[in-house]
């Protein structure tokens, strides 16, 4: 598989000041571009037989009914020929709909909702699809400077299907008033390129009185994805 | 922009609970094949240990040796409260001299981009020969270099800023 450098700004820059973790996290050193037949040939292997029962809806797992609106997130997984990504292992973390994650270390004085634990995984399918039902997160504080806020927002995971496709990345909700206040979200200096981080409303991924439908599609690095045999 | 790919966000600092299954399933390691331990620290600009970073590893050259786990040829492990992290790495029945033990992904809160890269043995003699190095100003090659401490005890420290910043990759 071949990889394109990334064009300048569509990545976030690794050290950005308004984003205080960067300035001491962030290497000063441009990555060095390089061959590996095994980082862009191999594939991990991620079996089906990991997925748990709920691990697509997130609303289903607790004892009952989590707080909140309830959605459905939908998209497809992508190279850059547009070829679908297909088997590839998405995992999805997120907060609740009062803005706390299920995690120790997360001190916002919101409530945890005892149903709600915001944990999802699953696999691309043929057509390079995903979908998973969960409650809209809502904003949270993150005391990154005065009324730091993060636009609501769900972290995405994903594998692709060869090692160097490997990309984290966070699916925004549209209209969102504290994008351009987000230090995270504005790190990406190419405005095109945070606009694809923005999930678009869908009637037709909504169902029916239960849910409304959002879709987010993906593109990984790499051209001319799914070789034979992968 | 040229270039339509999707791009980097940060893991934030929360990502544990939702990436702890595959903690558990790559933890532990059943099979005949010779080990041994990669274990390390991680640090920012300052020397100070990260304690919330998530490290992954990927072994090609291992998979064969582990069809009984769970992610053949696969690690995920957080960084603990002194930033240490210990990855068990299952040798290849033929190794190739000069391939790397395991490629690394780091992630962490403050970090807009994973990071790859990957360890090399110390006393594997095809370091000079690797097509991995050579490509690796000779200056910083050490930064990807593991050094033998006790039987099957290697240690390789991974820093994100500073003079021994680690070598960081873009694959082509």
């Amino acid at each position: 598989m071949k990889f394109d450098t990334i064009a300048s700004g569509v990545y976030p820059e690794l050290i950005y000041p308004p984003y205080r973790s960067t300035v001491k996290r962030g290497p000063t050193q441009p990555a060095l571009r390089i061959h590996s037949a095994d980082a862009v040939q191999t594939n991990l292997a991620m079996h089906a037989s990991l997925l748990l029962p709920h691990d697509m809806d997130l609303t289903a797992q607790g004892q009952g009914q989590p707080i909140g609106e309830k959605i459905v997130v939908s998209g497809r997984v992508l190279d850059e020929d547009g070829k679908p990504v297909r088997n590839s292992l998405l995992e999805v973390w997120q907060c609740n709909a009062a803005g706390r994650y299920w995690h120790k270390r997360d001190q916002h004085d919101a409530p945890l909702d005892p149903n709600f634990y915001g944990l999802g995984k699953m696999l691309t399918g043929d057509d390079g699809r995903y979908r998973f039902v969960t409650i809209k997160p809502g904003p949270y504080p993150w005391g990154n400077h005065d009324k730091a806020w993060r636009p609501a927002h769900i972290h995405f995971s994903l594998f692709g299907n060869v090692y160097a496709q490997r990309l984290v990345t966070q699916m925004y909700f549209p209209s969102d008033p504290l994008f351009d206040y987000d230090p995270i979200f504005q790190s990406i200096p190419d405005q095109a390129a945070r606009q694809r981080l923005i999930s678009r409303f869908s009637m037709e991924q909504t169902v029916g009185d239960q849910m409304l439908g959002y879709e987010f599609d993906i593109v990984l690095r790499g051209r001319n994805a799914t070789p034979m045999g992968l | 922009m040229s270039s339509n790919i999707t791009t980097s966000q940060t893991v934030g600092p929360f990502p544990h609970e939702a990436w702890r299954w595959a903690f558990d399933a790559t933890a532990t390691l059943h099979g005949s094949a010779a080990t041994i331990v990669v274990s390390g620290v991680i640090y920012d600009g300052d020397g100070t240990p990260i304690n919330d970073a998530i490290i992954e590893a990927w072994l090609p050259d291992a998979v064969a040796a582990e069809q009984a786990q769970a992610i053949p040829g696969f690690r995920r492990v957080p960084s603990d409260d002194d930033g240490a992290f210990s990855i068990e790495v299952s040798l290849p029945a033929a190794p190739v001299s000069g391939k790397p033990v395991m490629f690394v992904t780091v992630f962490a809160r403050g970090l807009t981009r994973h990071q790859f890269c990957a360890v090399f043995l110390q006393d594997d003699p095809g370091l000079a020969q690797s097509e991995i190095l050579l490509q690796v100003p000779a200056e910083r090659r050490g930064t990807l270099i593991a050094h033998k401490q006790a039987q099957g005890q290697y240690r390789w420290d991974i820093r994100l800023q500073g003079e021994q910043e680690t070598v960081f990759f873009d694959y082509a």
